[in-house]
C-alpha cells in the first residue's frame, strides 16, 4: 500500500513537471505583443517588486493594446535572487519570446540580466535601479528613474543651500550598493559646493539587518555635525534616527527614496518627524498631466491606499514608454524596439519628461524632496540642478 | 606495455557499459550545445555547477562525516577570483568608479581556465587555515567554524572596496555560454570523486564517518585523512564558485548569504548523503524543478482564475514534493548506494519480480 501510494506520489511530480514544461507556450503570438516583467516577488525584495509591478499592470489596464495589438505581461518571479534573476531572464527571452524586458526592482538583479538582454539583442527598461552600472556599456539597457549621482548631487544641494549646512556626517550600509554609492556621490558634491575638503566631519558604517547604532552615533555627535546623511534601507534608518535622538542629536537627518514607505514610519514613530528625503514622484502635486491620469486611475484601482509609492509611478512610466517606443517603430521587433528607445525625446511620462541620453539613461533635472510630517509623508520642495 | 594494454582491455571488458554511457553523455552534451537554446542552456549549466558544488560537500559532509556549512564562502572565493582576473582591464575604471581598484592587481588579466584554477588554489589555502585548528577537534565545531568563515567572508569582500568593489560588486565577467566548461569540469570532478572514493582513501573517510574511535584503532590517521577531504572539497567549491561566477557575468556579496549553503545542504541531503550519484540526480531534480514548476505562478495556470496562483506558490508546491521524497525515502534518494549497473539490475529485477508474484496472486484469487 506504502509502496503504491509513494509510486502515485513520484507519478504526480512528474506529470506536474511536464505540464509545466508544455503547458504555457501553445498560444497563437501574432496577435498579441508579449512584454516581460522581470520582478522579485518571493524574497527579501518582494515588497518592491510587487509595487512596480502593480504600476506596470495599472498601465496595462490603461493602454491594453499598441499598433492594433493587445500587449500580454508576462511576469517572471526572480525571487530577489541572482542566479534566478539570470534564468528567469532567459526564460522571458527565449521560452516566452518577449519583445522587450521591464524591471528589475534592485540594481544589482538587473545587471544580473544585463549581459543576456545584451547578447539576445531585447530591450530592457530599469524602472528604479539607480545604479549606473546597470546601463553603462550596455546597449540595451534602459531606465526611467534618475540616477544615484544625481539623487546625491540633489541632497547636497539641499544640505548646503537649503539648510544651510556647513558640517556633514554621513552614515551608510556598507554591505548596500545603493546607499554607498549614495553617500559617495553626495561626498563630491556637497564637498565642490561648499569649497571644504573636510566638510564631511564624520562617516559610520553599519551592516543590512544592524540594531544598535549607538556606537556610530556617539562618534558622530562628539563632531556635531550640522546636517547627518543616512540614506540606507528603510528599517535600519528609521532605528538610526530613533537612536539618535535618545542620545539628544537635534540636527537634520535626511536620506534618499528608500525611506519612502510606511514601514519607515511605524518604526520610526514620532521620532522621525522632520526626516528629509529626495524622491522620484509626489502624488499630490504631480508634475505632467499624465501624473495626474495616473495619480486618478491608482485612486481608482487601489481607494484603500494612502498615497502613490514612487516606484509604481516609474512602473507606469517604464510601460508607457515602452509602448510609445513600440508605437514610433511601427512594430514589434526588438531591435527597432531599442533604437526607438534610445531616441526618446521629452517623452511626457507621470513622473516628468523623459529624455534617454546616450547612455540610456532617462535625463530628469529635478527631483522631489519630502519631509514627515504628522506621519505622512509631505512635499516640501522641488529640487532642480542645472547641470 | 604489453601489461598496460592488458589492464586496458580487462577494464574495457568489465567495464564496457560505464564506457559506454560516458560516450553517449559526452555526444548528448555535444548535440544539446548546438541545439538548446540559451533558456535551456543556462538551466543546464547552472545544474552541473551545483552538481559540482554539491558533490564536493557530500565529499566532506557525506563520505567523511565532518559537518561542513561554508561552501557559500568557499564559492564566494572562487567566484571573487574568477572575476577580479578576468574582468578587462579596460573595463575597470568604469567598474570600480567608487574607488580605483588596488593598483597591484589592476593591470592583471588572467585567462579563465588560470584564474579558475587560482580561485581553487586560494580556496583551498583558506580552508586549510580553517580546518588546521578545527578538525583536530571532534564533534560540531567543524560546522561552526565553516558557517562564522562564510560570513565573515562576506563582510570582508564587503569591505575591500579596492579589490572586490565592496557592495557594488563586479560586473562585465566575461560569461561562458557553452555547455562544455561546466559539463567538462562536472565530468571530471564526479569521476575524480568515483577514484577517489574507491581508493583506500574513501575508505578511510567512510571509516571516520562511521566510526571515529574504531577508525583511529585500524590506524586510519584522523586528522590528516579528514584535512584531505575538506581540502578536496573546499578545491571542488572553488572551482564551482569561479563557474559560477562566469556563468552569471556578475558578483556581489550578498549572493553568498549562509542560505545559499542551505541549497546545497537540501540537494545532498535529497540526493542521498553519502551517494554521489545521487547528488548528481538531485541537483538536476532541485534546479530543473523550480524552474518547471514556474507555471504555478502565473494566474491563468489551468484557464482558471485561482486566487492561489500567484508567485511564490511553486515554492511553496516544491518544498511540499521535498518533504513526500524525504518522507517515502529517510536516507535521500539514492541513500548510500550508487547508480550501478548491479544496482539498476537488482532493482529492475525486484520490480519484475513484485509484478509477475502480484499477477501470480490475483490468478490465485480468480480460482
Amino acid at each position: 500500500m506504502k509502496k503504491a501510494l509513494s509510486l502515485l506520489l513520484c507519478l504526480a511530480l512528474v506529470a506536474t513537471m511536464t505540464a509545466g514544461c508544455s503547458g504555457s507556450s501553445s498560444k497563437s503570438d501574432s496577435d498579441v505583443i508579449k512584454v516581460g516583467v522581470f520582478e522579485p516577488l518571493t524574497g527579501a525584495n518582494a515588497s518592491g517588486g510587487e509595487l512596480e509591478l502593480e504600476g506596470v499592470q495599472l498601465a496595462n489596464k490603461a493602454r491594453p493594446e499598441v499598433l492594433g495589438k493587445k500587449v500580454e505581461l508576462v511576469t517572471a518571479d526572480n525571487k530577489s535572487d541572482k542566479a534566478e534573476a539570470t534564468t528567469a531572464a532567459a526564460r522571458l527571452i527565449e521560452k516566452d519570446k518577449v519583445c522587450a524586458i521591464l524591471g528589475s526592482w534592485g540594481s544589482s538583479l538587473s545587471m544580473a540580466a544585463g549581459d543576456l538582454v545584451k547578447s539576445n539583442k531585447v530591450p530592457a527598461i530599469a524602472l528604479s535601479a539607480t545604479n549606473p552600472q546597470v546601463t553603462l556599456g550596455n546597449d540595451y539597457y534602459f531606465r526611467v528613474c534618475f540616477l544615484d549621482p544625481f539623487q546625491g548631487t540633489v541632497m547636497a544641494n539641499y544640505a548646503a543651500k537649503t539648510l544651510g549646512a556647513k558640517k556633514v556626517a554621513i552614515v551608510q550600509e556598507v554591505s548596500n550598493d545603493y546607499s554607498v554609492g549614495l553617500a559617495k556621490f553626495f561626498t563630491d558634491a556637497f564637498t565642490k559646493l561648499t569649497g571644504d575638503s573636510s566638510a564631511i566631519v564624520a562617516t559610520g558604517n553599519y551592516n543590512t539587518g544592524d540594531q544598535d547604532f549607538n556606537g556610530i552615533l556617539t562618534n558622530i555627535k562628539a563632531t556635531n555635525p550640522d546636517v547627518i546623511f543616512a540614506p540606507g534601507n528603510y528599517t535600519e534608518s528609521a532605528l538610526l534616527i530613533k537612536q539618535a535622538r535618545a542620545l539628544g542629536i537635534t540636527c537634520p537627518i535626511i536620506g534618499g527614496d528608500t525611506w519612502e514607505t510606511n514601514e519607515f514610519i511605524t518604526v520610526g514613530g514620532a521620532d522621525v518627524e522632520g526626516a528629509v528625503m529626495s524622491t522620484f514622484f509626489d502624488d499630490t502635486n504631480p508634475p505632467t498631466e499624465a501624473g495626474k491620469t495616473m495619480v486618478t486611475a491608482y485612486k481608482a484601482e487601489y481607494p484603500d491606499r494612502a498615497n502613490v509609492p514612487a516606484v509604481t509611478a516609474l512602473g507606469y512610466d517604464g510601460y508607457m514608454l515602452l509602448l510609445d517606443a513600440i508605437e514610433r517603430a511601427g512594430s514589434a521587433d526588438p531591435q527597432a524596439i531599442r533604437d526607438a528607445l534610445a531616441q526618446t525625446k521629452d517623452f511626457e511620462g507621470a513622473t516628468g519628461m523623459i529624455t534617454i541620453n546616450e547612455n540610456g539613461d532617462a535625463e530628469k533635472d529635478g527631483a522631489i524632496i519630502k519631509v514627515v510630517k504628522d506621519g505622512k509623508f509631505t512635499y516640501l520642495d522641488n529640487v532642480t540642478i542645472t547641470k | 606495455m604489453k601489461n598496460t594494454q592488458n589492464s586496458l582491455g580487462t577494464y574495457l571488458k568489465t567495464h564496457w557499459k560505464t564506457v559506454v554511457f560516458l560516450i553517449v553523455v559526452l555526444i548528448g552534451i555535444g548535440i544539446a550545445d548546438q541545439m538548446v537554446n540559451s533558456f535551456v542552456r543556462r538551466l543546464l549549466n547552472l545544474s552541473a555547477i551545483y552538481t559540482i558544488v554539491a558533490l564536493s560537500m557530500n565529499l566532506i559532509n557525506g563520505f567523511t562525516g565532518q559537518f561542513s556549512l561554508g561552501q557559500a564562502g568557499f564559492m564566494a572565493i572562487g567566484a571573487y577570483t574568477v572575476a577580479i582576473f578576468t574582468v578587462p582591464v579596460g573595463l575597470r575604471a568604469t567598474i570600480f568608479y567608487m574607488a580605483p581598484m588596488a593598483p597591484f592587481l589592476a593591470n592583471i588579466q588572467l585567462p579563465f581556465v588560470v584564474a579558475l584554477l587560482l580561485g581553487g588554489v586560494l580556496t583551498t589555502i583558506v580552508a586549510f587555515l580553517i580546518g588546521a585548528p578545527c578538525l583536530r577537534l571532534r564533534g560540531d565545531y567543524l560546522a561552526i567554524a565553516t558557517l562564522g568563515f562564510s560570513e565573515i567572508i562576506r563582510i570582508v569582500f564587503t569591505n575591500t572596496q579596492t579589490i572586490t568593489n565592496g557592495a557594488l560588486g563586479i560586473k562585465s565577467i566575461p560569461t561562458i555560454s557553452s555547455l562544455w566548461w561546466t559539463f567538462g569540469t562536472a565530468i571530471i570532478i564526479i569521476i575524480a570523486c568515483f577514484l577517489l572514493i574507491s581508493s583506500s582513501y574513501g575508505r578511510a573517510f567512510k571509516s571516520i564517518r562511521e566510526d571515529e574511535i574504531a577508525a583511529e584503532a585500524m590506524g586510519v590517521g584522523l586528522f590528516k585523512t579528514k584535512m584531505t577531504s575538506f581540502l578536496i572539497s573546499a578545491f571542488f567549491t572553488g572551482i564551482g564558485g569561479g563557474l559560477y561566477a562566469a556563468l552569471l557575468g556578475t558578483v556581489d556579496p550578498k549572493q553568498f548569504y549562509f542560505t545559499l549553503t542551505y541549497n546545497f545542504v537540501l540537494i545532498i541531503v535529497l540526493g542521498g548523503m553519502g551517494s554521489i550519484s545521487g547528488t548528481i540526480i538531485s541537483s538536476f531534480i532541485v534546479t530543473l524543478g523550480q524552474e518547471a514548476l514556474r507555471f504555478l505562478d502565473e494566474p491563468m495556470a489551468f484557464g482558471l482564475d485561482l486566487p492561489i496562483f500567484k508567485p511564490g506558490l511553486r515554492m511553496v508546491v516544491f518544498s511540499f514534493l521535498l518533504m513526500v521524497v524525504v518522507l517515502f525515502y529517510r536516507k535521500g534518494l539514492m541513500g548510500t548506494n550508487e547508480l550501478t549497473w548491479d544496482f539498476i539490475g537488482q532493482k529492475y529485477q525486484s520490480i519484475k519480480a513484485r509484478f509477475t508474484k502480484k499477477a501470480a496472486s490475483t490468478q490465485g484469487g480468480d480460482k
